[in-house]
């Protein structure tokens, strides 16, 4: 492998803000040098301020020393997962803290403010009662949402309620009809009336045989069954078809 | 030397050093050139490679952001990237390292998966973001934003570490392997 990976060259940007140490560009920007180089010079010192701090933390932490062991993966994220969450709870309790004391110096301020200028007159006293009244405002409209959205919650729960039961209902029905269903079948399906099914039909056969019979003796007599009108009728009745009763 | 360790030189002043890491020599050179036309106020200077370790014989100043560029359009710049990440020092990774997928905007092209690059950021606890360098606009874009952490990392803005910034940049990272 003769060649390495190479390297590109690198470039660069000189600072707009006055060159340290180069020669200058612009010959006739003087006057705004001096201004220049102090800004210059502070920026330096806040970034050498900041370097320092980080090489000393770094120091403050190499001095800890690490376990050698062999972890196993999971072991090492979970580990890692709690360095992070106590970065950002030392962080968050770092704001809060910052939050409070800015409060307190805050209220400090006002305090001595207030002593010395007559608080009767003050836009000071004006924006605070403002900010009061708001306060209230906002106060009451919380509450005025909160009985909205109870009412709300309440009416929800009668609905649901009301489908609970119409849902039951439902079912009840259905299950009497699929009841009914079963009744009906198993009563056509059962043997009783099988039988008794029978028995009609060997019945009507045997009245229509008789019938037939009576229907054949009256017209082998040969009487005249038109005249008389009782012997009409049943003349005729024998003539029904008994079949069709059912 | 093998191994880039992140504080083992002296800082140089007013001077921040940004190194990038990839196989598309391009897209870095664009990257690097509109970097250094972003304002400014210290002097960057812009370090490209195409894998690490970096030969030794070059005298370098202390480097304090390196950006592993990954194309999602060819595996071997990813695995690329995987074998220069163990010439890294652990400690880099306490802010000062960040990877840069480019080329997601065509999704057809992409033979790297989305989900890959995500578990290799966060196995590393880095930063992620994705950029299209071919984007005249996109690019512009990522390197304000690169020049900005750059600042950062070099110590350059009072009262912002490099692992302040990578904890104020994870909330937002940590919830999407999670949801995968």
């Amino acid at each position: 492998m003769e060649m390495q990976p190479g390297e590109h060259a690198a470039t660069e940007s000189p600072d707009s803000g006055g060159g340290e140490g180069r020669p200058p560009q612009v010959a006739g920007a003087q006057e705004a040098r001096p201004e220049d180089r102090l800004t210059l010079l502070l920026r330096l010192r806040a970034q050498t301020k900041q370097q320092l701090l980080e090489y000393k933390s770094m120091l403050d932490a190499s001095e800890e020393k690490t376990p050698e062991q062999i972890m196993q993966d999971k072991q090492i994220e979970a580990k890692i997962e709690d360095l992070e969450n106590e970065i950002e709870e030392v962080k968050t309790a770092f704001e809060i803290k910052r939050l409070a004391l800015h409060r307190m110096q805050l209220s400090a301020a006002l305090k001595k403010n207030l002593e010395k200028i007559n608080p009767q007159t003050s836009v000071l006293m004006d924006n605070m009662k403002h900010i009061l009244k708001l306060n209230k405002l906002i106060m009451k409209s919380q509450q005025e949402s909160w009985d909205l959205e109870e009412k709300l919650l309440d009416v929800r729960k009668k609905r649901l309620q009301l489908k609970q039961a119409s849902e039951s209902k439902l079912l009840e029905i259905q299950t009497e009809k699929n009841k009914q269903k079963d009744d009906l079948a198993i009563m056509e399906n059962s043997d009783k009336i099988k039988t008794v099914q029978q028995n009609l039909q060997t019945e009507i056969q045997v009245t229509t045989v008789i019938q037939h019979v009576f229907q054949n003796l009256i017209l082998g007599s040969k009487a005249n069954w038109a005249e008389d009108s009782a012997f009409k009728e049943i003349v005729l009745q024998l003539e029904k078809n008994l079949t069709m009763i059912k | 030397m093998s191994v880039l360790r992140p504080l083992d030189k002296q800082p140089g002043l007013n001077t921040a050093t940004i190194l990038l890491v990839g196989t598309e020599d391009a897209l870095l050179q664009q990257l690097a050139d509109s970097m250094l036309k972003e304002d400014c106020a210290s002097e960057l200077r812009v370090h490209l490679a195409r894998s690490l370790p970096l030969p030794s014989s070059v005298d370098r100043p202390r480097i304090d952001l390196i950006v592993f560029v990954v194309n999602l359009h060819s595996k071997y710049s990813l695995r690329n990237v995987e074998e220069s990440l163990r010439h890294v020092d652990a400690t880099f990774f306490l802010g000062k390292a960040a990877f840069l997928a480019t080329g997601a905007g065509r999704e057809s092209h992409c033979s790297v998966h989305r989900n890959t690059v995500v578990k290799l950021a966060h196995t590393y606890r880095s930063p992620l973001f994705f950029c299209d360098l071919e984007m005249e606009g996109f690019q512009a874009t990522m390197a304000q934003r690169l020049v900005r952490m750059l600042q950062i990392c070099a110590g350059h803005v009072p009262g912002v570490s490099a692992l302040n910034l990578l904890s104020l940049l994870r909330s937002s990272e940590t919830l999407a392997p999670e949801d995968l």
